[in-house]
């Protein structure tokens, strides 16, 4: 009797413990609208993505926008979120300062290190063109996925290497198994191991005369291309007023 | 008589080369005789070529049946060595020789053992107990000694980039090039004989040279040569393509250091100065497999064969298959440590 109500004391006491902390985990707020860019149902199912994805790499994937009363930079606003939220957590943050059309991608802690400004440049550079065209929820939605498919990769890697696609592996693989075979069909029949030197007398051959004349210089010049999403940007991380390391990349759309 | 035969002066036994000891030498007595020593019986008398219709064995007196191009062989029905003089003399009459240094016995080993390092030869063709025949035989090559004289002019250009600012430069420098080359090889080996294919000769290369001896004919005891079909001026054009690639290598050679170069003109003047007709040494196999002929060419000194094999399809697509797996297999693995998906 005493063990069994023991036992049924500590289930209620685990479930109350576990209960109300996997409901929070799945109702985590993480998508701010502030500037109301998304409908109802769009907040949610990003806020759900974001979760499901942000558990995965246990990280929060965060999204801001904000109508920048204040007239804040958008970088200030990251960061200000950021230590007044998350001090301390593995964060990568999306702002939108809709103000001065200005978007901000930053990382913190573990999401520092796998997104670093280069990756995040990329993630920036790829979801600009959707920002521009007012497609919020979409631009969204793949700032979610790219964020946790490149948090996948071991940091200091290019994530879009071609080394990672499949196609290209085979393509390479096929090649290679292809040219040892040809190498060795061709070389079955014996293969000639003379070259240029075998026969020629170096004593008595050489260059009797040469002339080099300069003729010209003729100079070529291109521009040098820049990613500049939706015009104007960069990257830089930096440290937010709470004294937090981050990694960012700016831009406008 | 035009046909001379080498007999042991001891037990009048014919006389056959020794490739293990470089002498002629007596199989029943156990003789032998220098080579470099002995004058040689085709020089005591002269012959002119053509001038027997048929030839008879010294030894035993039946018809030697030859083809026209050959000048040695053994007769078919007691085995001696017997050279067909007038085959070698007059404007016939080789100049050098490298005597074989590999015997019948160890040409028959290293061909099977050639046999069973073939990668996508078939299973069946690797042991090598299909031999048909081994024939040692001396082919007819020219050796030629060729001057060159090059030059070219061309254009060149040196290219150099850097950045400044926003841009990308792109700096070319243009020179007007021109080199003046003498070139000149020795005893470059093209074989004169019509029966022998070219491709098949030509990657038997290099021969020793050290081993190049003023022709004697004993040197030819038991072996079958041939004389040549093509003399040096007939293959002079032959020769010329062949060591054009050596050429144009090394005046490639001369020009390192330009990032680009285009010749508006390359004269190359090749002069013959001299070609030594020469006996090279080689041994022919042939071999049967699947109701297939197959010729396979050694040389005889070096011992490198050269010839095409059968190939099994089911080897090459297992070479192929295995390759491609483990190159796969090693690339998931690096983009895996990576940090990229297994599949």
């Amino acid at each position: 009797m005493r063990r069994s109500s023991l036992t049924a004391m500590l289930l209620l006491l685990i479930g109350l413990l576990v209960l109300p902390a996997s409901g929070l985990a799945a109702d985590k707020q993480l998508i701010f609208d502030e500037a109301g860019l998304l409908s109802p149902e769009e907040v949610q199912e990003l806020n759900a993505l974001a979760n499901q994805l942000g558990a995965e790499r246990q990280t929060d994937f965060i999204i801001i926008t904000s109508s920048n009363t204040e007239n804040k930079d958008v970088a200030m606003i990251t960061n200000d979120f950021y230590d007044e939220n998350l001090p301390g957590e593995n964060a990568a943050i999306l702002t939108m300062d809709m103000r001065n059309r200005q978007v901000d991608l930053g990382g913190f802690y573990l999401a520092e290190e796998y997104l670093d400004n280069s990756r995040l440049d990329k993630i920036r550079n790829g979801i600009t063109p959707a920002l521009s065209a007012g497609n919020y929820a979409d631009a969204f939605r793949e700032f979610l996925k790219e964020s946790h498919r490149y948090m996948g990769y071991e940091p200091g890697f290019n994530p879009d290497n071609i080394l990672f696609q499949t196609w290209f592996q085979v393509a390479v693989s096929l090649a290679l198994g292809g040219l040892v075979v040809s190498v060795m069909v061709f070389r079955s029949g014996g293969r000639v191991t003379i070259n240029r030197q075998t026969y020629e007398d170096s004593g008595s051959s050489g260059v009797l005369a040469h002339r080099d004349t300069y003729l010209r210089t003729t100079t070529t010049k291109t521009k040098i291309p820049r990613n500049n999403g939706g015009g104007g940007g960069g990257g830089g991380g930096g440290m937010t007023r709470g004294g937090h390391s981050r990694s960012g990349s700016r831009g406008s759309f | 008589m035009p046909v001379v035969e080498y007999k042991c002066p001891n037990c009048g036994s014919g006389m056959n080369f020794d490739s293990a000891s470089g002498m002629l030498s007596c199989p029943s007595c156990g003789r032998q005789d220098k080579i470099d020593d002995t004058s040689d019986p085709l020089l005591v008398q002269t012959f002119e070529e053509g001038e027997a219709v048929e030839y008879h064995c010294n030894s035993c007196g039946a018809d030697i049946i030859t083809d026209p191009e050959t000048s040695a062989t053994t007769c078919s029905f007691c085995g001696s060595a017997v050279v067909l003089a007038d085959r070698l003399s007059g404007q016939l009459a080789p100049s050098k020789v490298i005597p074989f240094a590999i015997s019948k016995q160890q040409a028959e080993q290293a061909f099977r053992k050639w046999c069973r390092g073939g990668l996508v030869t078939p299973k069946g063709f690797m042991t090598a107990d299909r031999i048909k025949s081994i024939t040692g035989m001396y082919v007819p090559f020219w050796l030629y000694e060729l001057n060159n004289e090059i030059e070219v002019q061309g254009h060149g250009t040196k290219v150099r980039t850097y950045t400044r600012g926003d841009y990308r430069y792109t700096e070319t420098q243009h020179f007007e090039v021109y080199r003046k080359i003498r070139l000149n090889y020795n005893k470059v080996p093209v074989d004169a004989s019509e029966k022998m294919k070219d491709e098949l000769m030509d990657r038997l290369e290099p021969f020793p040279y050290g081993q190049l001896k003023t022709f004697n004919s004993p040197y030819l005891a038991g072996y079958i040569a041939e004389k040549y079909s093509f003399d040096e001026k007939q293959l002079f054009p032959r020769v010329k393509t062949k060591i054009a690639p050596f050429i144009n290598s090394y005046i490639q050679s001369t020009v390192r250091g330009y990032a680009s170069m285009s010749y508006s003109r390359k004269d190359i003047d090749t002069r013959l100065t001299h070609a030594d007709y020469a006996l090279l040494p080689v041994w022919m196999v042939h071999y049967d497999y699947n109701n297939t002929g197959y010729t396979f060419a050694m040389n005889g000194q070096t011992g490198k064969v050269v010839g095409k094999p059968p190939i099994s399809k089911g080897k090459v697509a297992a070479w192929f298959g295995g390759v491609a797996a483990v190159t796969l297999l090693t690339l998931k693995t690096v983009s895996w440590a990576m940090g990229g998906g297994f599949l």
